[in-house]
Order: structure tokens, then C-alpha cells, then sequence
């Protein structure tokens, strides 16, 4: 009696696991793996997997009723399209370009080492891996870069960001969300950030992590915070400014002044031989701006 | 029409950003693409437009004057002219916005136009901004009540910012920085406009 319950207890969950409200999907197609894929997904969630094969493949599920799969294209370029709500895992060669517009899946790519295109108007984007190029756009979601990128532009209304990995050209713009960048030099595989441009309205920014030998930061926020944690060896100019908030100054002994006819602070110093590392500068209209060491000196060693 | 995915490469293709790798990929897109190519040519005409503002920032209202009427002609609209017309309007911002960027000194030395000049730049984001709104108050019906509360939200916190840079310019109007912040939020708002027009376009 137990082993009979036991099957049918296995059988409804088999069941159950095939709902009956969707449609599987499962298409293979031949692509270049120096080609290129667009996606177009309304609702749900689009996985993007890099692989070491020449082919496309498509899995996942429809709801049923609620929309079809669609594919056109050739082997250089090919389009999929799902009209309704999905959740689609798609393989593509390595290098390929992928495109994805959507409303409001999530997008999660990885393994991609060719240029991605991912905008969704709600939905959060996850990027993994270390592709060429990276633009992601998206108004609610969050964004979240991980690896490496060699060009890598993101932009968000509200959403979240988080850049973090051995990437050397980064772009980072929202209105009301966070921004977080975490670089990696080259003692974690990378070299720092050659060129940076960080730039929030309301929302708070840190930058955390190595710059590039000779590279360039900028951080500016209307009224968020700006943290920049530097490692302590690093040599860099910094050019600090705000116009009605507060600078402290962690990095050095350099400490803010009053600027020229009394409207803000500001702070300029050289951590080395000025001129011969990297350059950052920090800007923000009324919100505070923080150097400090990475990672932080207790505050006996100040 | 260009490729939406080419927008901000092309942009950044005009204004000579791109590393030559990256710049070759784009000539070779050109190659194939005409509608690419005649966007490249719009961009390029409309930077050298702002490239001959005179170096006080007293933005030639001539470039205003050619790019406007062909912002505010109404035809008759379907949704692809729309999304030119807010893309032509956003260009004509983003090209002010750039000039004006361009035109502001490195440094943070004491720098002072004309008042005449700034308020006059000043002017100009409004109209265009205000072009845009009207649009997209036009296609408010194709964007999801969501998304029309997101973009209303972060107008209100993006207008905020806006009225709090222009309260402290006017009370400093050479103040280089502030005209620079000002300038960021103002081009913030653009995008956002821009973004939500196209939203509803597609």
C-alpha cells in the first residue's frame, strides 16, 4: 500500500510538473558562430547561454493560447520571436551578437563572449561572463554585470546597477537608482578601469576597486552620494567637488576647501607624482562625496 | 529608418568614441544600412551645427531655427513618424546639450557667459523637452499604467533636480560647474522622454 502511494505520489508530480497550461518548445538551428541572434519576448524569462557549438537552440515554455514562437532569419542572422509570455533558455555559439528586447522578462546571459544588446523595460538583466560589449537598458529592473567586459554601457530609470569583474570601459547612467561598481585590478585578473563615467540623479554611487594605470573616472550625482574606495597604493589625481554638500577625504591628508566666492567645497590632490597615474574626478550638486581607502584603514592607522 | 539597436553606437560613432575596432564594425554595418547611413549623415549635420555656436555658449538660434520647424510640422501621424519626430526632437536636445558640454571649459576656472546666452540655452531645453512631453502625452495610451506611473515618478524626481540646479544658477549664473550639473540633469531628462516615446512607439 505504502509503494503504491509512493508511485502515484510520483506520478502527480510528474504530472504537475508539465503544466497543463504550457508549451514546451525545443528548436535547433544551424548559425555562424560569428553571426547574430535577436530575441523578442514580451513577458517571463530569456537565459542566454554561450556554448562551443555552430548551432541555436531554443528550449523552454509557451503559455499556451497566450502567444507562439516564431523564427526567421538564416544562418547568419536569425530572428526569434515569442508573442506571448515565455521562459526561454537559448544556446548560441560564443561569439555570437545577441540582441534581446523585451517588456518585462528578466534577461540572464552567460557565457556570451560577443557583443550583447539587452534592453527590457521592467525586467531585471544579469550578465555573466566576459563579453566583448555590453549595452544594457532598462527602466524598473536592476542591472548586474559580472566577469569582464571590454566595453560595457549601461543605463536604468529607476533600476539598480551593479558593475562588478575585471572590465576596462565602463558607462553607468541612471535617475533614481544605485549605482555600485566593483573593478577589479590586475591582482584579480584585471588591469582597473581605464575609463569610467558614473552618473546618477538622485540615486547613490560607489566605486570601489583598482583604477587603470593612465585611466580616467568621472562620478557625478545631482544629490546622491558619491563613495570612491581606492586600494591605498594607488596613484591617481582626484578632483573633487560639490556644490552643497560635504567632501571627507580618507585617502590622504589633502582636506576640502571652501571654493571661490563661498558656493561649495572642493578638493584637488595627487596621490604620487601627479600626472602619472590615473585621473578621477567626483562631482555632485548637494549630495556628500566620500574618498576612503579600499579596503577601509581602521580608523587607528588614519 | 536606422536600426534601434545602433542608436547609441552611432551617436557615439559620430562624436568619435569609438576605439577602431569598434569604429570599423560600425563602417561595415554602414556599408549595408541606409537607413544607419542617413541617420550617421542627420547626427553629423546636426553636430556640425552645434560645432558652429560661437564659443561664448550664445548658442546660434539658427541652428534652433532649422531644426524646429521640422519638430513642430504636423502632419499627419502614424506611429513611425512619431518616433522620428521624437528622435529628431531628442537629437536636437542631446546636439544643444553637447555643444554646450563641449563649449564648457575642463576646469573649474571662473568662466562667464553671456546671461543672455545661458538663459537662452536654458530656453531651448525647455522647447524641446516640451516637444517631447507632448508627444508622449500623444502615445500615453500605448504604455502600460505601470510604466506611465515609473516615467510620471521619476519626471517629478528628475524636474526636482532640474528646478534645483536652475534655482542655484540663477542666483550664480557664471558658475561653470553648476551650468555642467545642470546640463547633466537636463540631458537625463531628454533620455528618459526619449526612452519612454520610443517605448510607446514600439
Amino acid at each position: 500500500m505504502t509503494r503504491t502511494t509512493g508511485w502515484l505520489t510520483l506520478a502527480i508530480t510528474l504530472l504537475a510538473r508539465q503544466a497543463p497550461g504550457q508549451e514546451r518548445v525545443d528548436e535547433h538551428w544551424a548559425l555562424d558562430p560569428n553571426g547574430a541572434v535577436r530575441i523578442t519576448c514580451p513577458f517571463g524569462k530569456i537565459r542566454v547561454r554561450g556554448w562551443d557549438a555552430e548551432t541555436l537552440a531554443v528550449t523552454g515554455r509557451l503559455e499556451r493560447g497566450a502567444g507562439r514562437l516564431s523564427a526567421t532569419g538564416d544562418a547568419h542572422v536569425r530572428t526569434i520571436e515569442a508573442t506571448g509570455p515565455a521562459d526561454l533558455e537559448v544556446h548560441v555559439p560564443r561569439a555570437l551578437t545577441v540582441w534581446v528586447t523585451t517588456t518585462g522578462a528578466d534577461i540572464d546571459a552567460v557565457g556570451v563572449d560577443g557583443k550583447l544588446d539587452l534592453t527590457s523595460v521592467g525586467g531585471a538583466i544579469h550578465v555573466v561572463g566576459t563579453p566583448q560589449d555590453v549595452t544594457a537598458e532598462t527602466m524598473n529592473g536592476s542591472v548586474e554585470l559580472a566577469g569582464g567586459t571590454g566595453r560595457a554601457r549601461v543605463k536604468t530609470v529607476s533600476g539598480d546597477i551593479l558593475l562588478r569583474g575585471a572590465s576596462q570601459d565602463l558607462g553607468a547612467s541612471t535617475l533614481s537608482g544605485r549605482i555600485v561598481v566593483r573593478a577589479a585590478g590586475w591582482q584579480r585578473g584585471g588591469t582597473g578601469v581605464q575609463r569610467g563615467k558614473f552618473e546618477s540623479v538622485t540615486g547613490d554611487v560607489r566605486f570601489e576597486g583598482e583604477l587603470g594605470r593612465g585611466g580616467v573616472v568621472e562620478v557625478e550625482s545631482q544629490s546622491g552620494t558619491i563613495e570612491v574606495r581606492v586600494p591605498v597604493n594607488t596613484v591617481a589625481d582626484f578632483d573633487v567637488l560639490t556644490i552643497g554638500g560635504a567632501i571627507t577625504n580618507h585617502l590622504g591628508d589633502a582636506q576640502p576647501k571652501p571654493r571661490p566666492g563661498g558656493t561649495g567645497q572642493e578638493l584637488r590632490f595627487s596621490s604620487g607624482v601627479a600626472g602619472s597615474g590615473a585621473r578621477l574626478t567626483a562631482r555632485s550638486f548637494k549630495g556628500s562625496i566620500l574618498l576612503q581607502t579600499f579596503p577601509p584603514r581602521a580608523a587607528s592607522q588614519r | 529608418m536606422m536600426c534601434p539597436h545602433m542608436e547609441t553606437t552611432l551617436n557615439e560613432y559620430v562624436d568619435g568614441m569609438l576605439a577602431a575596432r569598434a569604429r570599423a564594425t560600425v563602417e561595415a554595418h554602414l556599408a549595408g544600412c541606409a537607413g544607419c547611413r542617413t541617420a550617421v549623415a542627420e547626427l553629423r549635420a546636426l553636430v556640425a551645427g552645434a560645432a558652429a555656436l560661437p564659443k561664448t555658449v550664445e548658442p546660434s538660434r539658427d541652428l534652433w531655427a532649422t531644426i524646429e520647424p521640422r519638430i513642430v510640422q504636423r502632419a499627419t501621424w502614424n506611429v513611425q513618424r512619431v518616433w522620428w519626430r521624437g528622435a529628431l526632437a531628442a537629437a536636437a536636445v542631446l546636439v544643444i546639450a553637447l555643444g554646450l558640454y563641449r563649449l564648457l571649459p575642463p576646469s573649474t576656472a571662473p568662466y562667464r557667459p553671456a546671461g543672455q546666452g545661458w538663459a537662452a540655452v536654458q530656453a531651448d531645453f525647455d522647447r524641446a523637452t516640451n516637444e517631447l512631453s507632448l508627444i508622449l502625452a500623444a502615445q500615453r495610451g500605448r504604455l502600460r499604467p505601470e510604466t506611465v506611473a515609473l516615467v510620471e515618478r521619476n519626471l517629478g524626481i528628475i524636474d526636482a533636480a532640474i528646478a534645483e540646479s536652475r534655482a542655484a544658477l540663477a542666483r550664480d549664473t557664471a558658475n561653470a560647474e553648476l551650468q555642467h550639473l545642470w546640463a547633466a540633469a537636463a540631458r537625463q531628462k531628454v533620455e528618459l522622454l526619449r526612452w519612454a516615446t520610443r517605448v510607446a512607439a514600439s
